[in-house]
């Protein structure tokens, strides 16, 4: 639980009383490789805290997962959007390796911050820190090339390439091959789609949407 | 053989699995997912291979329990079927724990291939068990003898309904020492 610990002390301090009252609340699960955490269309019961192993957050679409992110060492994990909307699941979250995760129940965690109010304040902050990553994000999907976006992920969080299998990062990143998205074709032809392919890919069946 | 002797010491072996399982369920994550080598199965995978695999008799005894079991006249002695009394002394681990009539997992049986496993899985296990518990006690009142329960291996090969119990808790003796194994890693 000591990395429970460390992770709210990063955003508060905690008091030795605080933390009596806190660590109780969180319990450790384990997840074997391809389990998974929160499926669609079930609710969220908990919010975790990752110890070891990798998690990919992704949705049905198309009959295909797009993957829209991933919960390592030290971040957070689980289907945050139903946990605290107490609503169906719109994301899986599957364990990619095995997984130990450090979980605490919606109840419990509303009970903290009724009691604690210092813990009310890390939630406060969590959230704002997912609301500046998503804000980022959004406009690295908007408004950057897919070559961008994967200079801006290599930056960011290089071990992730090492954590997760290429065809993930691809669909992160938007970068999915499909037969109809490689430049719109269909609409051109297949000089000018060649013409629009990326100077640089990183694997060769990869093309830029 | 003596049809209540076999429920008590189905219920027995039964029993003991449940609070086995209650101490596992207590103990290091890491250690649950130890594996012994790459592409091995931990032992929460262990517990879910058994969820799988019982889960198919469970659900059968239950079927035929709800259809039948009040039809027939509680019946003290059962005659166990040649295929179900040989598939489970074959399950059986012999009396000094080694593991004979290694065979390889279906791939319906094989969590990996399916959902995976976690913690649940050791929770659903119990939950599973104290299912079988319920049946046990209805079997008294019925004759084990008359139904039939569809094996794992679907209607090609169906055992009578005391086979069905003895067979998957056979098997979960099994797979308890393999569970044992891995926890002594």
């Amino acid at each position: 639980m000591e990395l429970v610990c460390h992770t709210i002390e990063r955003y508060v301090a905690l008091t030795d009383d605080e933390w009596a009252r806190i660590a109780p609340c969180w319990r450790e699960y384990a997840y074997s490789k391809g389990a998974a955490v929160c499926a669609v269309g079930q609710v969220e019961q908990r919010f975790y805290i990752v110890r070891s192993g990798v998690q990919r957050l992704s949705f049905p679409h198309d009959g295909q997962d797009v993957c829209v992110g991933f919960g390592y060492d030290g971040s957070w994990s689980g289907e945050y959007a139903s946990f605290i909307s107490r609503k169906p699941a719109r994301f899986d979250v599957v364990a990619m390796t095995d997984s130990v995760l450090l979980g605490i129940t919606y109840d419990e965690l509303q009970q903290l911050y009724k009691e604690v109010p210092v813990m009310e304040r890390f939630g406060r902050m969590i959230v704002e820190e997912l609301l500046l990553g998503r804000a980022t994000r959004e406009i690295e999907q908007m408004s950057m090339s897919a070559e961008e976006r994967y200079d801006r992920l290599v930056a960011r969080s290089p071990h992730l390439l090492q954590l997760v299998p290429q065809k993930d990062i691809a669909s992160y990143l938007r970068m999915t091959p499909r037969p109809s998205a490689g430049c719109g074709a269909g609409v051109l032809d297949p000089g000018q789609a060649a013409a629009c392919a990326p100077a640089r890919c990183f694997a060769p069946w990869m093309r830029t949407r | 053989m003596d049809a209540n002797a076999m429920i008590d010491a189905l219920l027995e072996v039964l029993r003991g699995q449940i609070a086995r399982a209650r101490e596992i369920q207590r103990l290091p994550a890491e250690l649950l997912l130890k594996r012994p080598a790459q592409g091995k199965w931990n032992a929460l995978e262990v517990f879910e291979h058994m969820n799988l695999s019982s889960g198919v008799y469970a659900r059968g005894i239950a079927k035929v329990f709800g259809g039948q079991a009040a039809r027939h006249p509680a019946n003290p002695v059962f005659k166990a079927g040649f295929l179900g009394d040989f598939s489970t002394k074959a399950m059986l681990p012999k009396p000094d724990g080694r593991i004979a009539w290694r065979m390889k997992t279906l791939r319906m049986f094989d969590p990996p291939r399916q959902h995976g496993a976690s913690s649940e899985s050791i929770a659903r296990f119990i939950a599973l068990c104290e299912c079988f518990l319920r049946l046990l006690e209805q079997a008294r009142g019925t004759d084990l003898n008359r139904m039939k329960v569809v094996s794992s291996l679907g209607p090609i090969l169906c055992f009578k309904a005391g086979d069905a119990f003895r067979f998957p808790i056979a098997h979960q003796q099994r797979h308890f020492l393999q569970i044992e194994r891995l926890l002594a890693q």
